[in-house]
């Protein structure tokens, strides 16, 4: 993957741009945590009281990861649809989310998205393993577009995996395709022109 | 035991040497990266190659010998228990197990357990790590024909080997903790009912612990990350006063393969962590600042991308350096805060 060489703003940059500030704000609910989790001397505590801890910063976590996976319930039909379209979509997206929100709960509105872009991101890699041209890809190369596609399943996956986490067996099977799938998607991504030269027919451009 | 304490001092005395010649190789390179950081043209750019590559060569043979070690313990340090003692161990294990997800293994007289402990435990580990940094500085040192950005190579592995010589040295005093644990078991004179308390302690540990596979993923692939964030640091570093494609380059292949240990590192330890501890685990210390080290990270790959843009570029460098420093943080955190992780 080289630097890209366009000085055009693209709408992939400014989701980068949302994402890095979502992920940067994750960060910071991270460094709280560890230092009350040490003042207050939450391990010395009774399990109902860490328990209360782990509720307690799940709440100020949530907002941050509903804007994360809205952000991946847009970032994903970007492969498919123009930008026109795409502002639709994600428009639709949010009020479709507020509105499942209002009449039954943020948890069912938040687990609707998810579906949806798996859904769609399942299609995307379907498209980018018969090697589509149509698909909407900021990189070129057969294997970059593979492997993106599997990161961006992996990552999908594993934040439906999180709710899921009481169901033990599901939880840990559904841990290892998410595994497999980001594991193998960075490797297609990093190292596509070896991949394409070890397997070779397909030409990395 | 008695076979053990004698391995324990061949181990000490061929660390000496390692140890020392690891100092020695490491100062000289260090030494003339010093000087070849202040000067225009390369001086002995050939030898301090030579040093680097003879560096890792004892980096090499000292990791032999610690394999070489935990082959002894493997081999002269079983939990043996007598017939009689075996059958009440074996119904308490039976018991735990019928209340818990993940089942301990019942005792088998035939075959007692034995610890198979991974090289990189207590002071093994930043032996580990520092020999990662040592390969990964070599290949940097031999991709790019820039005397300054080998000669912060050079410096930083020397600073790191003063590190483990100085404070983190596994060879003079190895396993102080994992011995300390086992002794007790090893000394005369013990009650039967002493003994099986001891069993009960040392059993579950060796199991989730000292003899979990994952400890032979999980631990190895994070120090690999870190070695490569450590390389990403410094081409960060040159980016911010030079724009150079082929370190920014450079640091961006390290950066890559740094990502990708790391997430699979974290991966691995996630299904380690509910077999050890079971649920209650999310927002441990650890956890916090291994996410927040990830985000940082995935922030950078993801900023590098538009390092052409205006101002991108310099971001990107900052952003590589906060890597650096909150990879050093998240370590540090192990030992301030409390928590599963805690080496406290």
């Amino acid at each position: 993957m080289n630097i890209k060489t366009t000085s055009k703003t693209s709408y992939d940059f400014y989701l980068i741009l949302a994402t890095t500030i979502v992920l940067f704000a994750i960060s910071v609910v991270c460094i709280y945590g560890m230092f009350y989790f040490k003042y207050a001397k939450v391990h010395e505590m009774a399990p109902i009281v860490k328990a209360a801890y782990m509720n307690r910063m799940n709440i100020f976590v949530a907002p941050f990861f509903v804007v994360l996976i809205l952000l991946l319930g847009i970032c994903v039909p970007k492969r498919l649809l123009p930008a026109r379209w795409l502002n639709f979509f994600a428009l639709f997206l949010v009020v479709a989310a507020g509105v499942i929100s209002f009449m039954y709960s943020v948890k069912i509105a938040l687990l609707v998205c998810l579906v949806v872009s798996l859904a769609l991101q399942t299609v995307v890699l379907f498209m980018a393993c018969a090697g589509s041209q149509t698909l909407s890809f900021e990189k070129k190369g057969y294997w970059i577009r593979v492997g993106s596609s599997l990161v961006h399943l992996g990552l999908i996956l594993f934040i439906l995996d999180l709710f899921l986490h009481r169901h033990h067996v599901l939880h840990l099977v559904l841990f290892w395709i998410t595994t497999g799938s980001t594991v193998l998607g960075m490797f297609f991504c990093f190292y596509s022109e070896a991949v394409a030269r070890l397997i070779g027919g397909r030409k990395e451009i | 035991m008695n076979t053990i304490i004698h391995d324990i001092e061949y181990f000490s005395v061929a660390g000496r040497y390692v140890m020392a010649g690891l100092l020695i190789l490491s100062f000289s390179a260090g030494f003339l990266g010093l000087i070849n950081l202040f000067r225009q043209r390369p001086l002995l750019e050939r030898p301090s190659g030579f040093l680097l590559i003879a560096a890792n060569m004892v980096f090499a043979a000292g990791f032999i010998i610690i394999c070489w070690f935990h082959y002894q313990i493997y081999t002269s340090l079983p939990l043996e228990l007598s017939g009689n003692i075996s059958g009440w161990i074996n119904q308490q294990l039976s018991a735990i197990n019928s209340r818990s997800a993940y089942a301990l293994p019942l005792y088998d007289v035939g075959a007692p357990p034995r610890y198979f402990i991974p090289v990189w435990i207590e002071n093994e580990k930043y032996y580990f790590w520092f020999m990662c940094y040592s390969v990964m500085a070599l290949m940097g040192h031999y991709r790019l024909p820039n005397h300054r950005l080998r000669a912060v190579l050079h410096i930083l592995l020397f600073v790191q080997v003063l590190f483990l010589f100085f404070g983190a040295d596994p060879f003079s005093k190895p396993l102080p903790r994992f011995f300390g644990e086992i002794s007790p078991w090893f000394q005369g004179g013990v009650s039967s009912m002493n003994r099986m308390g001891l069993f009960m302690r040392l059993y579950p540990k060796m199991i989730f612990y000292y003899n979990a596979h994952y400890m032979w993923f999980h631990p190895p692939l994070l120090f690999l990350a870190y070695a490569c964030i450590t390389i990403t640091f410094v081409t960060s570093g040159f980016m911010l006063f030079r724009r150079e494609l082929g370190i920014e380059k450079m640091g961006y292949d390290f950066a890559k393969f740094g990502y990708f240990m790391l997430t699979l590192g974290m991966l691995l330890g996630y299904p380690w962590a509910l077999q050890a501890w079971g649920p209650n685990w999310w927002w441990d210390p650890k956890i916090c600042s291994s996410i927040m080290m990830w985000a940082l990270y995935s922030t950078y790959l993801h900023t590098r991308l538009y390092a052409n843009k205006r101002g991108m570029w310099y971001f990107s460098s900052v952003l590589g350096i906060l890597c650096f420093a909150a990879m050093i943080f998240t370590f540090v955190s192990s030992f301030y805060f409390p928590g599963e992780h805690t080496f406290q």
